[in-house]
């Protein structure tokens, strides 16, 4: 079954995390998940996931950092990474502004509360599912 | 006076007991200590007359022979009524009387004067008799002038019992008071006020209110209120900031202005009073703050728990029977009520720690009220209402916070679908009216009773009774609303009767374009 994509989930609410990750069973990708920052950077590092659902506020490392992170890295930057944000504001770019003023280098995002169909849509748009 | 001349020399004679007449003794009752008289006359007879009945009237009586006497005995001790004569062997009545009125400003003095000399008379009352009386004199010309005298003491000491009693009273006050005339010189300013403003100086009476407040908007107010025309009374109030200085933090002060008249309507001045708000506001920043941050703890597993839900109901966790899928519907409307509750807490925060006031711009209201009346078409067929929007289509331009006015015009439709039974009818509709850009809901619903009505803006309040009973809300909604209407300086009233319906109407501050 090696050729479903593998999406890493993370998020330090598990209840979201299970949430996310039945849907995305459902869907037929594997999943892989995480509740903080430094877990998701681990998992990502070894697992190489083709897709991170990433949180902002987390403890051990934030969204923003972890981001920062992987799309420093030549070996990780092709991960495709969806930002979970509490603000709404309408983004589109994918190296978009946050409203605090902080740039991120991130694919996409989608803002809490989560619409899960509108998850499942950009989750497979950027996989090609 | 002729008339009175004949009875002159029943002075010395005695006194008819005449109780009408019996002015002091009457008077005294009211006035709590006995006053005190000194006779400065070198007529023996004229003093032992005037003694004897000012006696009869109550005083405690004294009497000097000449000038150099009465000044010793002036010196000692304070008397209420001088009687002095003016034209004495030695030491004149006049050099007296200016001794007199250095030492007891408040004594007063009634001049004797000899053969009716006027001239004399006037001089003395130039340099602060109270009166005179010319000799010859009966006991009646006496006693009115003494009468006036009495009545003149009591008001002095109405008066000065008045001031101290204000003084004391004032500076008892934990507000902050200063009163100042209509030419913004202060005449009073107790230590609460000074220390609120930070002024150091501690006597400030008769200082420019200029030399004492630097408070911009506080003179503002002081000027506003001193400019007020005569016939109106307004209070202005506001808030104001003083920053802080060694000794106090930074406060945020309640100030209140107000002008004050006399009986024809003429400025005398304005009153000022501030009251300490700091940490009411710093308790209502606390509270805000606590609200939004359990909200939004709240509101994150809710929809993690919501999200689960939606799953097993979908059949991700394995096929669900009938029974099963309608209890998970009920639990999922439970739940989200509870997320729209947090949201509405996090709304309500955020328009109190001011964040509403952000983003204005000018807007059509009817246009708002017409997009909002199309929204809501689907929730009113659902319950079979009409719902229309009924006014003309011109534009009415406000200036506001494009979220927050439809919120505001949401909620009310939405309040209106939900306590309005099958088959109503609801109207919105926008016009100007005057300076003011009018908003109006109106329906045909359940009403709201009578003592329901000023409560009905109130957080959580929900009015409840055997048809409204089984309507799900969060008593949160009309308190956003008048939050929002309030910060955009407007106000919103409501008309209802039980069993008709209600209208509400928010007005607005309509912008010039």
């Amino acid at each position: 079954m090696s050729d479903k994509k593998l999406i890493t989930v993370v998020d330090d609410d598990p209840d979201l995390v299970e949430a996310v990750c039945m849907k995305l069973e459902s869907k037929n990708y594997r999943v892989e998940k995480a509740y903080d920052g430094e877990e998701a950077l681990e998992k990502v590092r070894a697992e190489k996931p083709d897709l991170l659902i990433l949180d902002v506020m987390m403890p051990r490392k934030n969204g923003w950092v972890v981001c920062e992170e992987l799309k420093n890295d030549d070996t990780l930057k092709d991960i495709i990474v969806v930002m979970l944000t509490a603000v709404g504001d309408a983004v589109q770019s994918t190296s978009y502004t946050h409203h605090e003023g902080k740039t991120t280098l991130a694919d996409d995002y989608i803002p809490k509360p989560i619409d899960m169909d509108k998850l499942m849509e950009i989750v497979d748009d950027h996989l090609g599912g | 006076m002729n008339e009175n001349n004949k009875h002159t020399n029943d002075l010395s004679s005695k006194q008819p007991e005449n109780k009408s007449d019996n002015f002091v003794k009457e008077s005294m009752e009211e006035i709590p200590f006995q006053p005190r008289a000194l006779v400065v006359d070198d007529e023996e007879r004229i003093r032992d007359s005037c003694e004897r009945m000012l006696e009869e009237d109550g005083f405690g009586v004294s009497c000097a022979k000449n000038g150099e006497e009465g000044l010793r005995i002036i010196e000692e001790t304070h008397y209420d009524i001088v009687l002095l004569d003016l034209m004495m062997a030695g030491l004149s009545g006049f050099d007296v009387l200016a001794r007199i009125k250095s030492l007891h400003p408040d004594s007063v003095v009634i001049v004797i004067t000899g053969y009716a000399t006027i001239e004399h008379s006037i001089e003395a009352m130039k340099k602060g008799a109270f009166d005179f009386l010319s000799k010859p004199f009966s006991p009646q010309d006496l006693r009115r002038v003494v009468r006036k005298a009495i009545e003149f003491i009591r008001t002095l000491q109405d008066i000065a019992t008045e001031k101290s009693r204000m003084r004391v009273l004032v500076n008892l006050l934990t507000d902050g008071v200063m009163t100042t005339d209509n030419k913004k010189n202060v005449a009073l300013a107790n230590p609460v006020f000074l220390k609120m403003i930070r002024c150091t100086q501690t006597n400030v009476q008769g200082y420019k209110v200029e030399q004492v407040v630097d408070n911009p908007k506080l003179l503002d107010m002081i000027d506003q209120a001193v400019d007020q025309p005569a016939d109106s009374f307004a209070e202005i109030a506001e808030e104001i900031v003083v920053d802080g200085d060694k000794e106090s933090e930074e406060a945020i002060l309640g100030a209140k202005c107000i002008p004050f008249r006399d009986r024809l309507g003429r400025k005398l001045g304005t009153v000022t009073v501030l009251n300490d708000i700091t940490a009411l506001k710093k308790l209502d920043q606390v509270k805000s703050d606590f609200v939004s941050m359990v909200a939004h703890e709240i509101k994150g597993p809710l929809n993690s728990v919501l999200m689960l839900l939606d799953n097993v109901k979908s059949g991700l966790a394995g096929d669900m029977n009938d029974k099963q899928t309608e209890i998970l519907e009920r639990v999922s409307d439970r739940i989200h009520s509870l997320t729209s509750l947090s949201a509405e807490l996090l709304d309500l925060a955020k328009i109190e720690s001011g964040l509403i006031n952000q983003e204005k711009e000018e807007l059509d209201l009817c246009e708002l009220a017409a997009a909002q009346t199309e929204l809501y078409q689907d929730k009113a067929a659902a319950n079979n209402i009409s719902l229309d929007f009924a006014g003309e289509r011109t534009r009415v331009p406000v200036m506001g916070n494009l979220t927050n006015l439809e919120e505001v015009i949401a909620n009310l439709v939405s309040n209106a679908i939900s306590y309005t039974p099958e088959n109503g009818r609801i109207r919105v509709s926008a016009c100007l009216e005057g300076d003011y850009a009018v908003l109006k809901v109106s329906d045909t619903g359940y009403g709201i009773p009578p003592e329901e009505q000023d409560r009905i803006f109130q957080r959580f309040c929900r009015v409840k009774n055997e048809q409204t009973r089984f309507i799900s809300g969060t008593g949160l909604g009309l308190a956003i609303v008048k939050s929002i209407v309030e910060a955009h300086e407007g106000l919103i009233q409501v008309d209802s009767k039980p069993g008709e319906g209600t209208v509400f109407r928010v007005y607005l501050p309509r912008s010039a374009g």
